[in-house]
């Protein structure tokens, strides 16, 4: 296999032998103003003479016979199949770079090594991106395609080919040289006085928000820009407010992009609060940065050095798609191989920062005659790897919904990698399946491999080892229940697909950053490689310190990236002088902050308690010291081509700057609730111990604990007297029944209790009017005790008592009255007292 | 025998109690004897007995209406009931006053029982089981049939809990015990898979009284957020930042505490935990995963963003001690750092915030209701400062807040 550009971490890269005679070349977005000089350029050999720009798009792909001298040498032979072979085409450079046309002439025909000689003018095989070939098409130098970015990458791709066998498949090497000098500019920062903020935004935030946005609300939702105290609710919004650019306010776009609680419309809502920002800012004037800080010099994103140096294995990769273009609705294959299997994107689908798509609902598709190439390549070879880096929308979508497919329809597929909720699903239609590929091998539920978060999926297919599923680099381990077989019965006339199936019926949300197919399988290793190279723009963004250190050429390094559409990924800073004499042993380094835009960030200072000394054990001059091994994550203002970042340091060399966090903002002030209720309910278990307490009946009393078990969650569980139900008067029934029955049944108990009552009288002679108080003196003593003026009165108790005595002891010859009546009526009025709300409400 | 067909007498008779009973409760001044019936039936949960009522109501009448409260939590329903539904929410993730009795519910009313310092319950070793002679199933380190027994037999509590040690008792080295945080029943909830962060946010809950969304601060530096917090969920980085930061940048330092700790059990047969135990890496131990006595969980996920922090030991830092938590109100006699679960619980123990969530939940529990207005207002800020200069006894709380709600 060839290994090309195999990105190396920090400490493994850098010549630096050759650092200091290599001139910064100018950074790419810049050079695309100087679009016109360079392709004049470019095409004459270096004149300034104006010519026309040769139209390519007239050749008819011929390629012309090639009858010259054979390669020299083995490179000069790779030189041809990697790079020659694929532009000598009179509709790519061949058009225009060949004998007696324009220099240089590197597809000329009628010597290879003539052509070799001059490719080698023009590319740089330790980093292919940075050639001349590739920067010259990316300044937009005779793209054949609509897509500068798409062309600069496929030949980028054939130099690294090339130089993957040119330099015996070692991996390339970033080469870091000194940047652009730059002193962090300023920017608005938010006065002390709270005055402007109550003058501006306040009124709007207490107006709308501040039934969430308040410590005081009933579900209070920080931050607290609502709060009632002012300096409490400035100190709260100041995080979500852009003085810069106001429209860029998390304010204005938690409204205007995300509808977020908006009161009317959304876009007018936005607009106040946008307005009312601007206001604000409006009164506040430009501050330098503080001169008080340590500051490093600045950088944009762009001002960085390209990191990325390959790293993938794609010896074998027949369809790759990485999204770089931006716009436009074509996402293009930039494998290199033809036919091009060009995307068309339809529907909602957007283009992601940091190269990518984000499928909302649409889908991304490529022609039925392009998608042909993987039939052919891969029905040839029998096996291969689909790779594809995904960020899924969320944990919820089924069907499986469709991540990558080439299918014919929902029930007929070659192969598909899908999602099942948490998990990934590959279907891989074989000689050993159905023709929907079933069925399907998914990782284990438990797993929950599938994450909401940016994850390598790795599928790979051979006739040996059947279907196996690879996420991050690891072997899922879940094992095909179905042998392998040939992949002879693929059908040629399906499509390939992202984020959907070709019917449009199988939506899939998420983002995809990079899809490659491979027509072999890519081995464990492999797979991991190609998960460490990562995906993405990256850059090594030299900010200097040399003016605070007196070191020359002396920097802290940061790969930096962005990380999505809202983000940058800042990592593992390193501290390095490009001056391989420099005497950097004793620099201390401590609380490192990023700044971007003349302003110290607010979130994401991961650095801030670093707190390092560079020391020659542990310094190189190839890989400086490392400072950190975290990456963090900060937010983006106005975009990687201008925001401006800076570090600003708490110790470096001999400079101090001592950090003071400001005092916590006050508390808020507490205010008054309404009053509530200074009575309640005894709960479940306090109503079972009173009961308990009052009949002295165990609570562990079978019966009663029995009871008690059945109800207890039907009994109150908070005391809010507002709260009891019906349900719950039930449940005290029962549970007050329970222990009546259980402390009459019982002779010592009851004779404890009614001391003086004859529990063997008839109905008539026991409740006779003067013996009724045995039963209700007693019941209403230990239930309420005795003269407590909030209880009812014993009068109020017996009287209801006696009606109720009243009715129970009416024995006549429509109402027949049993032998154990008078155990009975006491069993009830017992219970009427001990279960009544003197008992429950405390 | 059954007495349902006079129940429709007995609801037109609870009906007319409960009228008459709100209106004398409203209407009537409340004398020493009305405050000492409310001090007992707040306390005990149940009425009191003749005589200790007319002892209390004497109390109340010479002015100690303190100690008629302390002869209230004399009864041993105040332990039984009042306590044990007063804890037993905290003890598990569900937050439910179902739960049956465990170590940690035990171990807080035998401590609040013996007055021991409160500020103990998240650092001492420390364990209250159930009296030898009672003959239950001995303390297990697998199962809570100890403390189910306890319940179920209704045993009295306030007689029969007896003060042990975790490292006696469990065999947790002592230096590992920290209070209630490693009892069986928390490890149980919140030591249970996971990351161990529930630990965390419910011993914020349930001993500082917040939840983690009031204390979001996303300005802390987020240098110590584990490899499983995702940057970027679903694809959106500013959930992240404004959000996800908030909370993990200060909890991800503290949390780092618990690193040697997890919680064993049967995955598939015993999912909820009820025969595991609470597993703890000792000095010298090596986690197979981890290469250091770090639970294999804190490593989980590291893909998510493997740039974000590796926990190699148990060291902590508490961020929050700057920026708007530091209203928390932390020790200025503590360093805000530390080693292990111990520390820690001295770290919340000994905040402002601890001692005034004990307050507040104290007077929601006897008050039955929040504090409204600047007389409870004061009156909580009052009883914190007593609770302070008590050595930290919550009974005295008790008693406090029973006699300002005992009515007037």
């Amino acid at each position: 296999m060839k290994v090309y550009g195999r990105y190396l971490s920090p400490f493994k890269l850098l010549s630096i032998n050759k650092l200091l005679s290599i001139r910064k070349p100018l950074p790419i977005r810049k050079l695309l103003a100087l679009f016109i000089l360079g392709v004049l350029a470019g095409c004459s050999g270096g004149g300034a003479e104006v010519v026309p720009l040769p139209d390519v798009s007239t050749g008819t792909g011929s390629v012309p016979n090639y009858t010259g001298p054979p390669p020299a040498s083995e490179d000069v032979q790779r030189f041809k199949l990697n790079v020659w072979d694929n532009l000598v085409a009179d509709n790519r450079c061949g058009g225009c770079h060949i004998q007696g046309g324009q220099a240089p002439e590197f597809v000329r025909f009628d010597d290879i090594n003539l052509a070799y000689a001059a490719a080698n003018t023009i590319v740089n095989l330790n980093n292919p991106i940075e050639s001349r070939m590739v920067q010259k098409v990316l300044e937009g130098h005779n793209c054949w395609l609509s897509s500068d970015q798409a062309c600069a990458d496929i030949i980028q791709g054939h130099i690294s080919d090339w130089a993957g066998g040119a330099l015996g498949g070692e991996a390339n090497l970033v080469q870091l040289f000194p940047p652009v000098i730059r002193e962090p500019g300023a920017s608005k920062n938010f006065p002390l006085s709270s005055a402007g903020f109550a003058g501006s935004i306040y009124p709007i935030l207490t107006t709308y928000c501040a039934q969430c946005h308040r410590e005081t609300a009933v579900t209070p939702q920080s931050p607290h820009f609502a709060s009632e105290d002012v300096e409490v609710a400035y100190l709260a919004a100041q995080s979500k407010i852009d003085l810069d650019v106001p429209a860029n306010s998390r304010l204005v776009l938690r409204l205007r992009n995300e509808f977020h609680q908006c009161w009317d419309d959304c876009q007018a809502n936005s607009n106040e609060l946008e307005t009312a920002i601007t206001t604000l800012a409006n009164g506040i004037a430009l501050t330098e940065l503080d001169p008080q800080l340590l500051p490093s010099k600045a950088l944009t994103l762009f001002d960085g050095i390209l990191a990325n140096s390959g790293g993938r294995h794609e010896t074998n990769v027949i369809a790759k798609w990485e999204f770089k273009a931006g716009q436009g609705s074509t996402a293009f294959d930039t494998s290199g191989i033809n036919p091009a299997m060009d995307l068309t994107l339809n529907g909602d689908v957007s283009w992601v920062g940091g190269w990518g798509i984000q499928i909302k609902d649409g889908k991304a598709q490529a022609s039925t005659s392009t998608s042909k190439k993987l039939h052919n390549l891969i029905s040839g070879s029998g096996e291969f790897t689909l790779e594809a880096w995904v960020v899924p929308g969320n944990v919820t979508q089924e069907g499986p919904a469709r991540i990558v497919s080439y299918s014919g329809g929902t029930d007929t597929r070659n192969f598909t990698l899908g999602q099942t909720l948490y998990n990934y699903d590959f279907l891989n239609r074989s000689s050993t399946t159905d023709v929907n590929g079933d069925p399907a091998l998914s990782t284990d539920n438990a797993a929950q491999r599938l994450q909401p978060v940016l994850q390598h999926v790795a599928l790979t297919y051979s006739p040996t080892t059947g279907r196996k599923i690879y996420v991050n680099g690891e072997f899922t381990g879940d094992l095909d229940t179905v042998e392998g077989g040939t992949l002879s019965d693929w059908d040629d006339s399906f499509a390939f697909v992202l984020g959907n199936e070709v019917s449009s019926d199988r939506l899939w949300q998420g983002i995809l950053r990079m899809v490659a197919v491979h027509n072999r399988v890519l081995s464990d290793e492999q797979i991991v490689d190609n998960f460490k190279a990562s995906v993405g723009e990256k850059f090594f963004l030299l900010f200097s310190v040399s003016d605070l250190i007196n070191v020359t050429d002396a920097y802290v390094v940061f790969e930096a990236s962005q990380f999505d559409s809202f983000s940058y990924l800042f990592n593992q800073p390193f501290f390095i002088s490009l001056d391989p004499d420099a005497q950097v042993d004793g620099i201390d380094i401590s609380g490192i902050r990023l700044g971007s835009n003349g302003r110290e960030l607010a979130v994401g200072q991961a650095y801030k308690n670093v707190n390092k000394t560079v020391n020659d054990a542990e310094y190189n001059t190839v890989g400086g010291q490392s400072l950190s091994s975290l990456g963090t994550v900060i937010n983006l203002e106005k975009g990687p081509e201008n925001d401006e970042f800076f570090l600003t340091f708490e110790k470096i060399g001999q400079n101090t700057h001592r950090v003071v966090e400001p005092p916590p903002p006050p508390p808020p002030v507490a205010v008054d609730e309404p009053a509530s209720s200074d009575v309640g309910l005894k709960t479940f278990e306090k109503i079972h111990a009173t009961l308990s307490s009052i009949t002295g009946v165990s609570m562990a009393q079978t019966d009663v604990n029995n009871t008690y078990q059945n109800v207890k969650q039907a009994l109150p569980t908070v005391s809010d007297i507002e709260t009891f139900v019906s349900a719950q008067q039930m449940a005290i029934t029962q549970l007050s029944i329970e222990y009546c029955n259980a402390l009459v049944n019982d002779p010592n108990l009851r004779q404890n209790f009614f001391p003086d009552f004859n529990f063997n009288g008839s109905v008539n002679d026991a409740f006779v009017m003067g013996d009724r108080r045995l039963i209700t003196t007693p019941l209403y003593n230990k239930t309420m005790n005795s003269n407590v003026a909030t209880q009812a009165s014993i009068a109020e108790v017996e009287l209801e008592l006696n009606n109720l005595i009243d009715r129970l002891t009416s024995c006549n010859t429509n109402n027949s009255c049993a032998a154990d009546r008078t155990e009975t009526v006491v069993k009830a009025t017992c219970a009427a007292a001990i279960g009544n709300a003197g008992m429950l409400i405390q | 025998m059954r007495t349902q067909p006079f129940l429709k007498y007995w609801f037109d008779l609870f009906l007319i109690l409960l009228v008459i009973s709100l209106v004398n409760i409203s209407a009537a001044q409340a004398g020493p004897r009305e405050q000492a019936k409310r001090i007992h039936e707040r306390l005990a949960g149940v009425p009191p007995s003749e005589s200790v009522l007319t002892n209390m109501q004497s109390q109340v009448e010479n002015g100690n209406a303190v100690n008629a409260a302390m002869l209230a939590m004399d009864n041993a329903d105040f332990y039984n009931v009042t306590l044990k539904n007063f804890i037993t929410p905290w003890t598990n993730e569900a937050e439910t006053i179902f739960a049956p009795l465990n170590d940690y519910t035990a171990t807080l009313i035998g401590m609040i029982r013996d007055d021991r310092d409160f500020r103990e319950i998240l650092s001492a070793d420390v364990l209250y089981v159930g009296a030898a002679s009672l003959g239950l199933p001995a303390y297990s380190n697998n199962n809570n049939t100890h403390y189910q027994a306890l319940e179920d037999q209704r045993i009295n509590l306030k007689d029969n809990l007896v003060a042990a040690t975790q490292s006696a008792v469990t065999g947790l080295p002592a230096a590992a015990t920290a209070g209630i945080t490693t009892s069986r029943a928390a490890a149980q909830a919140f030591f249970i898979d996971g990351t161990n962060r529930a630990m965390f946010r419910f011993t914020f809950k349930n001993q500082l009284c917040t939840d983690l969304e009031p204390l979001k601060d996303i300005t802390r530096s987020p240098d110590r957020i584990r490899q499983d917090v995702s940057r970027s969920p679903g694809g959106d980085s500013r959930i992240y930042l404004n959000n996800c930061i908030g909370c993990h940048a200060g909890m991800d330092p503290m949390t780092q505490a618990f690193a040697y700790y997890d919680f064993a059990h049967d995955v598939d047969a015993d999912p909820d935990g009820n025969n595991g135990n609470l597993s703890y890496n000792n000095v010298g131990a090596v986690d197979p995963d981890t290469g250091s006595r770090v639970k294999k969980k804190y490593h989980i996920n590291a893909s998510n963003f493997k740039f974000g922090f590796i926990s190699t030991d148990d060291r902590w830092d508490n961020y929050w001690r700057t920026g708007a938590n530091a209203n928390l109100g932390w020790s200025s006699s503590l360093s805000g750092s530390g080693e292990g679960a111990k520390s820690l619980g001295q770290e919340l123990a000994n905040s402002e915030a601890f001692a005034s969530c004990q307050v507040k939940k104290v007077f929601k529990e006897i008050c039955l209701r929040s504090a409204v207005d600047a007389n409870d207002r004061a009156q909580l800020t009052a009883m914190v400062n007593s609770f302070k200069t008590n050595n930290y006894n919550l009974k005295q709380v008790f008693a406090e807040t029973a006699v300002y709600c005992m009515g007037d």
